[in-house]
């Protein structure tokens, strides 16, 4: 199965006893709480996104079945209003990002040849908090308090005269409280790849993966705080009375839209890019050659991201402002397409000129290209004004926005899972179960969700708890709802082989696919220090090239095996030149800590319970404080001249 | 080795393909990526100030709300800003490890930061007996912004107090441990502009 | 072989590269803000003028300074470029194979940002600034 043999360890067996030791976590309750290894938490995050897609799964499921017949009688209007509003803000918040973060948090310290984060301590403070935020929105659904204005929550829809009760303060508070991880992830990620890359791994051997998961991060770095700002002042005129959204005192409902819409577009590539990174890490193992034009998607990557932030206004395009401040938007608009289609092109290139591997990973990707470039024709439909107008609010918008994100993103995730599975696990999956599971779910994806074009043109508003019979509307909408359960059937059949490969699956070797990036040159699963030889990068595909796998092998230094201590390299940013080895934290409970205290803020601002507020307050304050307290040194060590 | 200087020497290969930025820490990434995604919290703050005001057309304040008064603001922009020198001047200290002026510059910063806060304090009260809050928009703006900024200096005089107390405990800083001392400092710098495009936005532009 | 640029050239041409790298975006989105801050408040106001100036020629100011930021930017990427191609013998070739990427990158990107700052400022041309 394996081209190439693992590389033998280039450290001692000695050596290799002493990572263990500063590495290594005993399994016990505690290091369960308290662990800090980006491999635990990645695989959190994995799993913890997993049942939140699961349980906005079931919620669309039920939507569907209310559906298949006209004047159905499931649910009621209300359940049926918080039933999509979590569903979208779940699918987009708590499973889409969170899970690509998963697969940065697992791969990035690996793909660039690091033993951690930057922050450990961080990354698991941020994995705490969103576990505890997407708990605290999905508990409300069975109270009956869930979200329930849909997932970008229009105002004046959504201020306290017209919504009553705690549906949207779960939603903005909720929302914040996720934030701290997201901003906290992307923190991490940007700081790592700039670095802990491995010596040699100038910025133009820096894998698309890591390109894509830092172009994210910076995304979310200047995009989230619009919509964290939206959220707070959306919370401060439903609870303190302030005026920001009232029309009557001064305020201005687009103002929400705006902040909204700048967050929001930027959001589409924030979810949409680590996927395509996914797609350009996944591709040479199934093509065995380099993606084509590596410097034109590291183009497409960096000018997406910074174009995504000036289309905004395109989601506003009925809201009535000056055409000509339209067309500086539609300049925008017009040419993030460039980039877009030469990422699509440079793939199309690699498999054309590469020798295709017909696997379950390639059948994901060449599902992804057909579905993505659907949803993108669907969505260039919506430039002529005129149609924009026409479907505006009706089914033809909800088939096109699921084109592009499970076509964009949902697909490369799975991809990824079957990909990566071996390295995560240190198991092989079932190739047959595995293509099973692929033509079910395409097949159910195109059956769910191609009818919605047409009964959207038929004129079938979104949203809607339930329909009268009308021409067109009734079949296509059982179409859609058995193509749903299809779906369903495939997505759980995903799951069946995640399990049937932990439990039964052949033991993985290091390397089952021939991939070209440096997780493939460590064991599977890792060990807890990942490499027992930092490795040295001499080219774009490090596995690939014969010097950098001879780096990790007999003969290394003790610079680059650095056993005393838990220990890993600061290179420079952008050479990736050696700079410094450095001491990393240890596992600790204060991460945990935080994040409790962060959840009984929220809880307690939800119930207007301020006292006990403030003393989360202080409990935060004080937990950050001991957290960054500085050790005692020696004077001499310290440099102290008195 | 002998150097060259002049534009020929600028556009040369060597000096292009020179590495900048190069060798800073984790910790002041972080921080710089954090006063980042701050800013552009505070910009969209100030952003939605203007939003809504020229949305609003009328007279600026809306209502019987008079334009703010001049005199205290420029009194706390002449503490606060002035307040980012001793960090400055202690930062510099601990790097040649002198921990006394780390002390002494700290300790100006907190009575300076706090100064400033009990200004602001009066200056609400002041305020309160005009509009609150909930009067109208341009009451939630005025009290949103200020109120959020002055959070930031609290929690920046925390963080302060913090390194202070630290320093005091002694075995914590020196000429080659103070990632934490700048990191708060660029924290603070932070901070002090930020009031200054506070100062343009609220007090100064109603007045153009 | 000639001397060793000093620390000041150094510190130009390091800044110079990221000029030809990030100019062309900062450009695009300071004459974004700007074109469609002034037109967008200009109009809500009532007015077609800001002081003197008729608010078109504001707007075509808002278009044609970012454009020339943008067309230098694309000119230091080309030196950049150029300067990379066949570099001294001797230098350390991270560094230039690095420049490289990043000027190719540079060069791309700062043509998609005139190409966007030149089809907004077509629209000047065509539409009165505060037609709806």
């Amino acid at each position: 199965m394996s081209t190439t043999a693992a590389p033998a360890p280039g450290a001692s067996r000695q050596d290799l006893t002493l990572l263990e030791e500063h590495w290594g976590e005993r399994p016990s309750l505690r290091s369960w709480f308290s662990t800090v290894d980006h491999k635990r938490i990645g695989r959190r995050y994995l799993v913890t996104a997993g049942l939140f897609f699961f349980l906005a799964g079931v919620s669309a499921l039920t939507m569907r079945t209310q559906l298949a017949r006209p004047e159905s009688r499931l649910l009621s209007p209300q359940e049926y209003n918080q039933l999509f509003t979590m569903h979208g803000t779940a699918m987009i918040f708590l499973f889409a990002t969170p899970m690509l973060f998963g697969f940065g948090n697992f791969l990035v310290p690996l793909m660039i040849g690091s033993r951690d984060m930057a922050f450990p301590k961080l990354n698991a403070f941020g994995y705490w908090v969103f576990l505890l935020a997407g708990l605290f929105m999905w508990v409300s659904l069975p109270f009956g308090a869930a979200p329930n204005a849909g997932w970008f929550a229009y105002v004046p829809l959504t201020e306290r005269v017209n919504t009553p009760g705690l549906h949207l303060d779960v939603y903005s508070l909720g929302l914040l409280f996720l934030g701290i991880a997201t901003t906290a992830a992307s923190i991490n990620f940007i700081v790592t790849a700039l670095k802990l890359r491995a010596p040699g791994m100038s910025l133009n051997r820096v894998p698309l993966f890591v390109w894509a998961i830092v172009a994210t991060a910076f995304m979310v770095i200047f995009a989230l705080p619009a919509l964290n700002l939206d959220n707070a002042m959306l919370f401060l005129d439903r609870r303190f009375g302030t005026h920001f959204f009232d029309p009557g005192a001064a305020g201005n409902v687009l103002l929400w839209q705006h902040l909204f819409w700048i967050f929001g577009h930027p959001d589409v590539y924030i979810i949409v890019m680590p996927a395509l990174g996914i797609v350009s890490a996944v591709l040479p193992a199934f093509t065995r050659r380099g993606v084509v034009g590596y410097p034109l998607i590291v183009l497409a990557i960096v000018t997406i991201a910074i174009i995504s932030f000036g289309v905004w206004v395109h989601h506003m395009f009925a809201t009535g402002l000056p055409r000509l401040s339209y067309s500086f938007f539609s300049a925008a608009s017009s040419i993030i397409t460039i980039p877009s289609g030469i990422q699509i092109f440079a793939w199309l290139a690699t498999m054309a000129l590469g020798r295709l591997v017909l696997k379950v990973p390639l059948l994901y990707l060449i599902g992804f290209i057909v579905t993505f470039v659907l949803g993108g024709f669907t969505g260039a439909m919506f430039a002529l004004t005129a149609f924009d107008q026409q479907v505006t609010d009706s089914y033809f918008v909800v088939a096109h926005f699921h084109y592009v994100l499970i076509g964009g993103a949902v697909f490369p995730m799975l991809a990824g899972i079957y990909y990566w599975l071996p390295k995560i696990t240190g198991r092989m999956y079932h190739e047959g179960l595995g293509r099973w599971a692929f033509w079910l779910v395409f097949a159910g994806m195109h059956v769910t969700f191609f009818p919605m074009h047409l009964y959207g043109l038929f004129g079938m508003p979104r949203r809607v708890y339930t329909y009268r019979s009308e021409p067109g509307w009734d079949a296509w909408n059982l179409v859609s709802t058995i193509g749903s359960y299809l779906l369903a059937i495939g997505l759980l059949l995903v799951l069946i082989g995640v399990v049937h490969a932990i439990r039964r699956g052949r033991p993985a070797p290091p390397d089952p696919w021939g991939g070209d990036s440096l997780e493939w040159s460590t064991e599977s699963p890792p060990k807890p220090y990942n490499f027992p030889v930092l490795p040295e990068v001499h080219s774009l595909h490090p596995t690939w090239d014969e010097p950098s796998r001879e780096s990790m092998g007999a003969g290394a230094t003790e610079d680059r095996i650095l056993a005393e201590g838990r220990r890993t390299l600061f290179t420079s940013e952008l050479d990736g030149r050696r700079e410094r080895v450095v001491e990393m934290p240890e596992a600790s409970l204060q991460p945990l800590v935080l994040a409790l205290a962060l959840l009984v803020f929220f809880t307690t601002m939800l119930f207007a319970w301020y006292p006990v507020a403030i003393a989360a307050v202080v409990v935060v304050a004080a937990t950050i404080g001991v957290w960054l307290w500085p050790p005692r040194r020696p004077e001499r060590e310290l440099g102290v001249s008195t | 080795m002998s150097t060259r200087g002049g534009i020929a020497a600028a556009t040369g290969t060597e000096a292009l393909t020179t590495e900048l930025p190069v060798g800073r820490s984790t910790g002041w990434w972080g921080m710089v990526m954090f006063v980042a995604t701050e800013a552009t919290l505070f910009a969209c703050l100030l952003g939605s100030y203007f939003y809504l005001r020229f949305q609003h057309g009328g007279s600026w304040p809306p209502g019987d709300i008079s334009k703010p008064k001049l005199l205290v603001p420029l009194v706390m922009t002449g503490v606060l800003l002035p307040s980012s020198l001793p960090v400055v001047w202690a930062e510099h200290g601990i790097r040649k490890g002198q921990r006394w002026r780390l002390r002494a510059g700290l300790a100006a910063t907190l009575v300076m930061g706090a100064t400033f806060l009990i200004l602001q304090a009066s200056e609400y009260a002041d305020k309160l007996r005009e509009f609150t809050i909930t009067t109208n928009a341009y009451g939630s703006l005025f009290f949103v912004i200020t109120g959020f900024h002055g959070l930031h200096v609290l929690v920046g005089l925390t963080m302060i107090s913090w390194l202070l107390a630290a320093s005091l405990r002694g075995g914590s800083f020196g000429a080659h441990r103070h990632d934490r001392v700048r990191n708060a400092a660029i924290y603070w710098h932070f901070v002090d502009v930020v009031w200054a495009a506070i100062l343009f936005t609220i007090y100064l532009s109603p007045r153009l | 072989m000639s001397a060793h640029p000093g620390p000041r050239a150094r510190l130009a041409g390091g800044l110079l590269l990221w000029y030809a790298v990030l100019g062309g975006a900062v450009a695009w989105a300071v004459h974004l803000f700007a074109a469609w801050g002034v037109d967008e408040l200009t109009c809500a106001s009532g007015r077609e003028r800001i002081g003197a100036l008729p608010l078109q020629a504001v707007v075509a100011i808002a278009v044609v300074l970012p454009a020339l930021a943008t067309v230098g930017a694309l000119l230091a990427a080309a030196l950049v470029w150029r300067r990379t191609a066949h570099p001294p013998e001797g230098l350390d070739e991270h560094p230039v194979r690095r420049s490289r990427l990043l000027a190719v990158v540079a060069i791309w990107s700062n043509l998609l940002f005139l190409a966007i700052i030149v089809l907004g400022g077509a629209a000047l041309l065509v539409l009165p600034p505060c037609l709806r």
